[in-house]
């Protein structure tokens, strides 16, 4: 394995590490995309730890910082924030395709980076698969109930409501948020369905950090119906974890997963090291 | 702005090429030059935004800056397992080296959040150091060690974080984020604030948590500073730490130094 650190874009204003294996295959490249505003090493270096591990078993990686966040730049472009992500990973698969020779690419996302992934996996024909952690989803009747129900059967429950008249609950303070209005879910469907039927394998891993909502591995097919059953399609729902990660066991679970998933779905046939 | 910023660069250095950096450039003015030294765990990648924004305003000063990440932490070579105290020290003489070379030797200051600045006023001499600012170094090892693992324990029932309490998983060989060498503990349990003797400017948060309350020592030459970086607090994991008084105090301090 060997890490490279470039600047690289259309106007040398992102900043990423490559990472490549002793030998290269020359097949699928793996681009890892901010999570939220934590910078390319990823929420508690995950990214990091994903892409050596990557490495090791042949792909070459990227993780790179997206325009004004971590050590990147601003493009000086006048693009509207879907074109900069779409024109940020052009450049980002540019930049692996020049170190490793692979003309195909896998998006890792979290969170926004998730829906990021999402627009760019859509704008690119060069997107072979991609990762949506905790990405698209919306809250449905079953989300709803499943919430509720056990909320409103349980005497524990209510005896915490009660109490809470008396005593200041503690919930995390309101902190100030920039957020991206997410598409709308006929939108979402409709571009899913799109990259499905050009060949894209996705998959989609919920965590139970987004209870509030996504709940349920059933509620994947409450949201997109039919495209739940497309054989390009994986989901997954790890309820114990949280939204990043925290603790080092979720994450090992996390990078399993990917790698079984990649090895299921675009095979090495030339292992590194 | 653009060509300023193009002209910063991101590079491996170091014994195998196993230490990440990014050395911001200036015109010298002052023929001193900043070394950034990072927090860790965590508290790293919670400073990284600022430590950018610092050495962007300090190049912009005429002052030279290396940014770097130790080994086993950031894009450094390493698992965070591997984290080590020791290798950590000889990381900042290294990268000191490093600074030195790429602005031409000259003199080289100093700037660490928490452990960064424990680390930086450990090895002043050896990596021949003019000046350390410190920005809440830890004060007491012992408190520190008490502060991760209470931090860890608590992460285990945060029903703001996960759905269902977890309270039977064993997460000991962790600290909030990350896992820890075997070492580890041991070694920052040990740890003292040491002054080196040198210009050393301490900056202490207005909210300082129990691991880095200042002692007699340093009293003189603090300075308080307005900003609340929520060290001990489980619910600040994710958030950056983005203060203009502290950057305005780091760069007031570095400049006045240089």
């Amino acid at each position: 394995m060997h890490e490279q650190a470039f600047r690289f874009g259309a106007a040398r204003h992102l900043v990423g590490v490559v990472g490549l294996p002793a030998v290269i295959d020359h097949g699928v490249g793996v681009i890892f995309l901010n999570a939220g505003l934590v910078y390319r090493v990823g929420p508690f270096r995950l990214h990091v730890d994903l892409s050596r591990r990557l490495n090791a078993l042949g792909y070459p990686t990227l993780r790179f910082d997206m325009s004004t966040i971590g050590d990147s730049g601003a493009s000086g472009q006048r693009l509207s924030r879907e074109e900069q992500v779409v024109a940020d990973v052009r450049d980002a698969m540019e930049l692996l395709k020049q170190q490793s020779g692979c003309s195909r690419f896998v998006l890792f996302g979290l969170c926004s980076g998730a829906q990021n992934a999402h627009s760019a996996a859509h704008a690119d024909p060069r997107v072979a698969g991609a990762f949506f952690l905790d990405g698209y989803g919306h809250r449905t009747l079953g989300q709803r109930v499943r919430h509720y129900l056990p909320r409103l059967l349980s005497i524990a429950s209510w005896r915490n409501r009660l109490s809470r008249r008396h005593a200041p609950a503690s919930p995390r303070p309101a902190e100030p948020a920039f957020v991206v209005e997410p598409l709308p879910p006929k939108v979402v469907r409709a571009q899913l369905a799109d990259m499905l039927g050009r060949g894209l394998k996705l998959d989609f891993v919920y965590s139970g950090g987004v209870a509030r909502y996504f709940n349920h591995i059933r509620q994947f097919r409450e949201c997109f119906g039919r495209l739940a059953d497309h054989p390009g399609v994986d989901v997954s729902f790890f309820k114990e974890t949280d939204h990043t990660y925290v603790f080092s066991g979720d994450r090992q679970r996390l990078i399993t997963h990917v790698v079984q998933w990649m090895g299921r779905h675009f095979p090495i046939t030339r292992p590194g090291t | 702005m653009k060509a300023r910023i193009e002209a910063e660069l991101p590079f491996y250095f170091g014994p195998g090429r196993e230490l990440f950096g990014f050395y911001h450039p200036a015109a010298p003015v002052t023929g001193t030059a900043v070394l950034l030294c990072p927090p860790f765990g965590v508290e790293q990648i919670r400073c990284h935004r600022l430590y950018r924004q610092l050495a962007h305003g300090l190049a912009e000063s005429g002052l030279p800056v290396l940014r770097f990440d130790y080994f086993g932490t950031g894009d450094s070579v390493g698992t965070s397992r591997e984290f080590d105290w020791t290798r950590c020290l000889a990381d900042v003489i290294t990268a000191a080296a490093e600074l030195r070379a790429r602005h031409g030797g000259g003199r080289v200051l100093a700037f660490g959040a928490r452990l960064g600045a424990n680390a930086a006023l450990a090895v002043a001499q050896a990596a021949r150091l003019d000046g350390v600012v410190a920005w809440d170094a830890i004060t007491d090892g012992e408190a520190l060690v008490r502060q991760y693992d209470r931090m860890q324990e608590a992460l285990k029932v945060d029903l703001n974080r996960f759905e269902y309490a977890r309270p039977e998983l064993d997460v000991s060989s962790q600290w909030p984020g990350f896992e820890r060498g075997d070492h580890l503990r041991g070694q920052l349990r040990q740890l003292r604030l040491l002054d080196p003797g040198m210009a050393s400017v301490w900056l202490s948060s207005a909210v300082i948590d129990e691991a880095s309350q200042p002692d007699e020592r340093c009293a003189r030459k603090r300075i308080s500073v307005d900003v609340t970086p929520r060290w001990d607090d489980v619910d600040s994991l994710e958030l950056a730490i983005l203060s203009h008084p502290l950057l305005d105090a780091a760069r007031r301090c570095l400049k006045e130094m240089a």
